[in-house]
């Protein structure tokens, strides 16, 4: 019994150690929310304190129509995951062997696991709808 | 006069239908004005596409919308998460850019919304005898504060340029501002912690992450200078933008500042220093942010193909003006005096001549410089000049540092889109002055 407990604390404490070795700094990251576009806001004035956290609101997120068609939804699901699809609406349009080559970065280069069998079907709806022949205004 | 008066049924029902419009929105004052010359019914404003190319980019920022981030002022989106926003054009009238003006590109999408000073601490690590910890007090008291005035330039600014265009943020040329930077030399950090004698490099890590797996350029983004680099002697760790504390988005609690190098190596949010005993093989080292190793980093797609390409690091960031008034959205009229406004700066040094030439770039005389701030910061520049006579003008502005480095009058082109620096032009119409 007496032995359980030691072995318990002592696991305890190598938690806290493991988990103090990661607690570098408090910070949060990577708060989004939706805004209506053109709206300039007015900042709120802050509840004055004189701690030492520093707080900014939510970064407004802009997500953008995709052209519609057969692959939309895969884009969506699996270039989302680091980045938001304007990364695709903001490029100029772009020829077919590089739409091929930016999803293959994505993958071999980036790691993002899409697989095999997707990303013809993300890159055929990269090349039906952004290339300079099928971009549409 | 009396053709002024001749308005066809079709403008007369437009008019109409403005003047309702501008009644309903309570500008009376247009609507009389509405009866005088046809011309002042403001009927051929277009918006901008919401992309362009394949062709160049025709415009002087990027073509986004127009919108608003926290501590920001409104500014052109390129994406928003990881948020990339540009500059317009006319912040670049002044010496200085605000911060709540200062273009943002960040490259993962976990960036800081809140950091609490009471935890955070500047690692400095690796390769040294003694490791250290810096709070944000630690920096302000314990180091003599010093100030540099220097240009803060993304590598990919003007990527819109290219031509063929090339995959990546397709920045117009507001992806760039000027600042004074306060806060403490890395040297003196990096010789507080004793570099061990095998160290060869320094790498810099921010509080930003991405989602994507450990070991990719995705999940982390890494920087690094060589050790034997002198720009490390000019190096600050900045904890104030114009003495100001920075905006989140711009790298708050602390960013590197690398004088007259691309931004690249600015890293915002700077939490680690480590000090490395081999080079730097992470992605944003050894395979991202690289140039062709040719003058002025020019490469062709057809070269590319082959393979044979060598690449370095981007780093110095070449010499570079803009024409900021007129952006040739006005109509100017013949035999009045104007300013042509702007800015130009080098990651050489100090930029020592400006020209501008009022036939496209056929003949040139030398502009007015304005204030030096020192070798990296922008310098204004100013050239008065009335228009002779009505017609269509080209301007343009060319400027050479001190180690005589001129802008050249041809593209560049790399595929990565960087160091666009071709002489800029700006396109006015002038009209008769009677």
């Amino acid at each position: 019994m007496r032995r359980t407990t030691i072995g318990f604390i002592a696991i305890l404490a190598g938690l806290a150690a493991v988990a103090s070795s990661l607690v570098y700094a408090q910070f949060n990251a990577g708060y989004y929310a939706v805004r209506n576009p053109g709206a300039i806001a007015q900042s709120a004035l802050p509840k004055e304190t004189d701690g030492a956290t520093y707080s900014v609101a939510a970064y407004p997120l802009y997500t953008p129509e995709l052209a519609p068609g057969t692959g939309r939804e895969e884009v969506q699901s699996y270039c989302s995951t680091c980045h938001s699809t304007r990364y695709i609406t903001m490029q100029p349009p772009l020829p077919p062997e590089t739409w091929a080559a930016e999803v293959n970065k994505m993958v071999k280069v980036m790691g993002q696991p899409i697989p095999e069998e997707v990303q013809p079907v993300i890159i055929k709806y990269l090349q039906t709808h952004y290339t300079p022949e099928t971009r549409k205004p | 006069m009396v053709e002024h008066r001749k308005l066809s049924r079709r403008k007369l029902l437009g008019t109409a239908a403005i003047a309702a419009t501008a009644a309903a929105a309570g500008g009376l004052g247009t609507v009389t004005s509405l009866f005088g010359e046809q011309s002042q019914v403001p009927s051929d404003e277009k918006s901008l596409p919401t992309f362009t190319g394949p062709s160049q980019n025709p415009y002087w920022n990027s073509v986004g919308p127009v919108v608003q981030y926290p501590q920001k002022f409104p500014l052109v989106l390129l994406t928003d998460r990881p948020v990339q926003l540009e500059t317009p054009r006319h912040y670049f009238e002044a010496a200085f850019t605000p911060n709540g003006a200062f273009y943002v590109r960040w490259h993962l999408d976990e960036i800081p919304n809140s950091v609490d000073l009471a935890s955070w601490r500047l690692n400095v690590e690796g390769s040294v005898e003694r490791p250290l910890k810096f709070s944000m007090g630690d920096l302000t008291s314990k180091f003599k504060p010093v100030t540099v005035a220097a240009v803060n330039q993304c590598s990919g600014n003007s990527r819109s340029k290219f031509q063929p265009r090339v995959p990546g943020g397709q920045w117009g040329h507001g992806a760039m501002g000027n600042a004074k930077w306060t806060g403490v030399p890395l040297r003196e950090l990096l010789d507080a912690a004793k570099i061990k004698q095998d160290a060869l490099f320094v790498q810099f890590r921010g509080l930003d992450e991405g989602k994507g797996p450990e070991g990719h350029g995705s999940h982390e983004f890494l920087k690094s200078l060589d050790l034997k680099n002198t720009v490390l002697d000019d190096c600050i760790v900045a904890y104030a933008m114009n003495d100001e504390p920075l905006p989140m988005l711009n790298g708050f609690p602390v960013r590197l500042v690398v004088p007259g190098y691309f931004a690249t190596y600015w890293m915002k949010g700077l939490s680690w220093i480590r000090v490395l005993d081999k080079p730097d093989e992470n992605f944003w080292m050894k395979t991202g942010y690289r140039v062709p190793d040719t003058p002025r980093g020019d490469t062709t797609p057809e070269d590319m193909k082959t393979g044979n390409v060598k690449t370095v690091p981007i780093n110095r960031m070449p010499v570079r003006s803009f024409i900021v008034t007129p952006d040739g959205a006005t109509k100017l009229i013949s035999q009045i005096p104007l300013t042509i406004r702007g800015i130009a700066f080098s990651g050489h040094g100090a930029i020592n001549k400006l020209e501008i030439s009022v036939d496209d770039g056929k003949s040139f005389n030398a502009a007015d410089l304005g204030e030096d701030y020192g070798p990296y910061s922008f310098r204004t520049w100013s050239y008065k000049w009335a228009p002779p006579k009505p017609g269509r003008y080209v301007l343009a502005a060319r400027a050479t540092d001190r180690k005589g480095n001129s802008q050249p009058d041809e593209d560049v082109w790399n595929p990565g889109g960087y160091l666009w620096n071709r002489i800029d032009r700006q396109e006015i119409f002038v009209g008769r002055n009677s």
